[in-house]
């Protein structure tokens, strides 16, 4: 655990220190080693399920594919963002990266945290750093706005969760995740363990978000940067997710009846936004409002608690991650070259650039949930949990997936095909550095085809 | 009770001890340490009293801090036009409004596009619009202009349809309509029998879809539906382009510069502050002062005859416009009289004043610095053609006169729209040489559908673009006043 995360601290002092000329060569080497040695993790062997040096920081089957995840994504967000960073002050451009480095310590202690007020400190460590992104680096005047929606619908939401884990560690004795399980469920009122239990999730249903306490993903994702987007969607989105998984086992007598109205907000988000989705000029806003269907169908996931409904949540979560920060890194592409986000105004390019075609529509395909790819297995075993569960979501999530399935293919249609407008005619070809950061993308998603298993270990 | 009358004797001397331990060492009877600081008139707390008020201020200020209020934490001017924009169109004037209200109208859903309008003069004392007679006629020798006269006169007939907004005044353009029929002189004469018809072949007479409308209140009108639709207007002056330039070599192995605009600087009246808007499309929309855009970009700079020599041929050329009075004049019955000769004149209101005005020669071009108008010109050049055309002219009083700048087409004094060849993102629609007012809803529609359909569905205008003028073929009109 050291190993991956003294390195990704002190990428700090080597932005900071490294000259100008070799700033951005020497933190993608850098960030790349840690993404490769992190890769290590995947080899779980353990017969308990944590693989830990000591009683303080772990990993076991569910944090690792999200903390591979995180650490694979900081190498990306530096690819990503070097474009549009080039033109600023050297100084600039190393807080940039500084943050980066900073919000992706947050997030490795946060996934491996053993304890759960670590857990919760850092949830709410990321969010400085992503707020010091989107407010400063953003493009528009609507960026503090959508800093303040995003920093106080995660706060407003996490308090409770402060109150509500401190109450747990009075009645438990202890926070610890290798020993939650082996807990005396908590007795109180029937009232009170309701409230305990929206106090408990609601701070990641609002981070994942659900459908109800969603407005601020679009509004943050629209106006952050490049790396901000797709940090927030592949990772921190995922906090929540995993904050849940881990949180349930202690709600357990609860869950069964409280978890009925969100199951039902959040297939019914995954229609509703859908459908917003089909509607939208904006192609970052686009790509936003699917992340809020995706992520609505693992909420439902998880908070049906059968193995394959959280196995299902897992693995969507991971190939979401993959998929939506590929779409924000195409969408950028398309951004830096036409200065605009309206998909009205940059159509038919795959006349001006037939390569970034291909992998518009691998990225596309991914988020329809095409088989064999892994978002179609996450997607599957959620649905047929759903189904166990009660066969008239079946309904809801059919519809879903149908919308879904328009709206991917309505992206890619508006923005590639049609006939090229005039004012694009001689646009500046893709670089090798967008090639390489779409490839980096899609290809683990298609390695994971062929190995699930590192995705399934976790609730066999 | 008596310990409280003591407790409150025992203050009270004590204060008195505290205010005078020597009677010798005050001034003026103040004491050094009761001396107040403040020399204006005593300030009484009645926060009590004002409580209402203290209550609603800070109402006030929680609305504003709240989501959803106008409060930022950063000072922004509000009159900085935003910092990035989908469209911006450089020129408020009819035709740039026509094209923001065309724009907003085929944009499908609502926030399809982010047009920003931006007029460095918000008084508008030089716009060729508001200085223009206001005539509309078919009467045009291009099939194309034409066409624009004939959509544009069917748009005005029903404006009330397409620009009135929603609980506010409607749209009243004051205009006179007046089909084209062929008058022999003798039908001249008997139709109108203050017409000096001898030297008369031919006339003819529009009978619909021509005439004079106000063209202050089109803009207006314009504006507004505009507005309400979500156009953004904003007044500064753009100072320059950035751009990112892409070198190409072309077939004839030429080595042009293609430029595509990235942002565009605006600058605040009277003030240094600047706004780069990003944007993806600029209409230049800017009338007479179009030229000017284009040498902000460097493009036209090269040798001619070359594609990098490749400028706009749009200069501002000064146009007067006299209004007399003649009580003996044609009266109501006046319509739009364009001479053979040149001069134009129409009927101003129902008081016996007239609006006159023609084009001068090439070579006696007046100087286009300023707007002064020459009287001169008046007295030798236009009374005596006046006179001859109608006789009750003889006797007339010029009683004003103004000038204003027609975007003279140096080429063939036709419009010119569409995308020059080496600015990638800037759509033209300027050079309309005294026909821009008359033709601007249906350019504004012609536009947009090529910004936002990819080209021409309605009218196809194909011919008045800049490829005319890179193959040296001008399009003539012929019937320019």
């Amino acid at each position: 655990m050291l190993k991956i995360l003294i390195p990704t601290l002190f990428l700090i002092p080597t932005t900071w220190l490294t000259p100008q000329k070799w700033l951005w060569p020497t933190v993608m080497t850098q960030s790349m080693m840690i993404a490769l040695i992190s890769l290590t993790w995947l080899n779980n062997s353990s017969e308990s399920g944590w693989t830990t040096m000591n009683s303080l920081i772990a990993t076991d089957p569910l944090s690792t594919p999200l903390l591979v995840l995180s650490c694979w994504l900081l190498p990306l967000l530096v690819l990503a963002s070097q474009n549009h960073l080039s033109s600023e002050p050297s100084s600039r451009q190393k807080t940039f990266l500084s943050l980066l480095s900073l919000l992706q310590v947050f997030i490795i202690m946060a996934f491996s945290a053993t304890e759960m007020i670590m857990f919760y400190v850092m949830f709410e460590a990321t969010l400085i750093p992503t707020l010091l992104v989107i407010t400063r680096w953003g493009n528009q005047a609507e960026r503090l706005n959508a800093g303040i929606y995003f920093l106080f619908y995660t706060l407003v939401g996490s308090l409770p969760l402060l109150v509500a884990l401190l109450m747990l560690q009075n009645c438990t004795g202890t926070l610890s995740l290798l020993v939650l399980h082996y807990s005396q469920p908590v007795t109180m009122a029937p009232m009170s363990s309701k409230i305990w239990w929206v106090a408990c999730m609601g701070a990641f249903l609002v981070k994942m978000p659900l459908y109800g306490a969603h407005l601020w993903l679009p509004k943050a994702h629209v106006e952050a940067p490049v790396a901000g987007s797709m940090v927030l969607a592949a990772v921190l989105l995922k906090l929540g997710g995993y904050g849940m998984m881990r949180l349930m086992v202690v709600l357990a007598p609860t869950s069964k009846e409280m978890a009925y109205p969100f199951i039902i907000m959040a297939l019914w988000g995954v229609v509703m936004t859908g459908s917003t989705c089909l509607r939208q000029t904006d192609l970052k806003s686009l790509i936003a409002y699917s992340s809020v269907g995706h992520m609505g169908l693992v909420v439902a996931g998880i908070l049906i608690q059968t193995p394959w409904g959280l196995t299902g949540a897992l693995i969507l979560m991971i190939a979401h991650g993959l998929t939506s920060s590929a779409l924000f890194c195409l969408a950028n592409t398309n951004y830096e070259r036409t200065h605009t986000r309206t998909m009205l105004l940059a159509r038919g390019l795959q006349t001006a650039l037939p390569l970034m075609t291909a992998w518009w529509f691998i990225a596309s395909l991914a988020n329809l949930a095409l088989p064999p790819l892994p978002n179609l297995m996450g997607e599957l075993m959620i649905i047929s949990s759903l189904f166990n569960w009660s066969p008239w979501t079946l309904l809801l999530t059919g519809v879903g997936t149908l919308i879904t399935a328009s709206y991917s293919l309505y992206m890619f249609l508006m923005t590639q095909r049609g006939p090229l407008p005039k004012h694009m005619m001689a646009l500046p070809p893709s670089f090798t550095r967008e090639h390489l950061l779409m490839a980096l993308h899609l290809l683990p998603l298609m390695l994971i085809i062929l190995k699930p298993a590192i995705l399934w270990g976790c609730f066999p | 009770m008596s310990t409280w009358r003591k407790m409150r004797v025992t203050v009270r001397t004590l204060q008195g001890f505290m205010k005078c331990p020597s009677r010798t060492s005050c001034t003026h009877g103040r004491r050094g340490w009761d001396r107040s600081f403040t020399t204006g008139p005593v300030v009484h707390n009645r926060f009590f009293k004002d409580l209402e008020k203290q209550f609603s201020a800070a109402r006030d200020k929680l609305v504003d801090a709240l989501p959803g209020g106008q409060w930022t934490p950063i000072e922004i001017n509000p009159d900085l036009p935003p910092e990035r924009a989908d469209i911006v169109i450089i020129g408020g004037g009819v035709v740039g409004w026509s094209i923001a209200y065309w724009l907003k109208k085929k944009e499908r859903v609502r926030d399809g596009v982010k047009v920003i309008v931006l007029e460095k003069d918000p008084t508008y004392s030089q716009a060729s619009t508001v200085l223009s007679a206001g005539g509309i006629r078919q009467q045009f020798s291009l099939r194309e202009n034409i066409q624009l006269s004939l959509d544009s006169a069917d748009f005005m007939k029903n404006i009330n349809e397409h620009l009135g907004v929603w609980n506010e005044d409607p749209v009243d353009i004051q205009s006179v309509g007046a089909k084209v029929s062929l008058l022999s002189p003798t039908q001249l004469k008997e139709k109108f029998p203050w017409v000096n018809a001898e030297d008369v072949a031919l006339a003819s007479y529009g009978l619909e879809n021509e005439g004079w409308f106000d063209p202050w209140t089109l803009m207006n009108a314009f504006r507004r539906k505009a507005i309400s639709m979500g156009v953004i207007q904003s007044f500064g002056e753009v100072t320059g382009f950035n751009c990112s330039i892409n070198r190409v070599d072309t077939v004839d192995g030429e080595t042009v510069d293609i430029k595509r605009i990235k942002h565009v600087n605006v600058r605040m009246a009277n003030s240094l502050e600047y706004q780069p808007v990003e944007c993806a499309i600029v209409v230049n929309a800017a009338g007479a002062f179009s030229a000017k855009l284009v040498d902000m970009m460097g493009i036209g700079t090269g040798p001619k005859d070359t594609l990098s020599g490749l400028s706009l041929p749009v200069e501002p050329r000064k146009r007067f416009i006299y209004v007399f009075h003649c009580p003996d004049g044609p009266g109501l019955d006046c319509p739009f009289l364009v001479d053979y000769s040149g001069i134009y004149f129409r009927r101003e209101g129902l008081g016996g004043n007239y609006i006159t005005g023609t084009s001068p020669e090439e070579d006696e071009e007046p100087d286009i610095s300023n707007l002064e108008v020459d009287h001169d010109f008046f007295t030798e050049k236009m009374w005596p053609s006046l006179a001859h055309r109608v006789p009750a002219f003889e006797k007339l009083k010029v009683t004003s006169a103004w000038a204003g700048y027609y975007d003279y087409n140096t080429f063939d004094q036709n419009a010119i729209l569409g995308i020059h060849p080496l600015a990638q993102n800037m759509y033209f629609a300027t050079g309309f040489s005294g026909h821009g007012l008359q033709h601007s809803p249906a350019i504004g529609r012609a536009l947009a559908e090529l910004i936002l359909d990819g080209g021409y569905q309605t009218l196809d205008l194909t011919a008045l673009g800049f490829e005319r003028i890179m193959s040296n073929e001008p399009m003539r009109e012929r019937n320019i006043v």
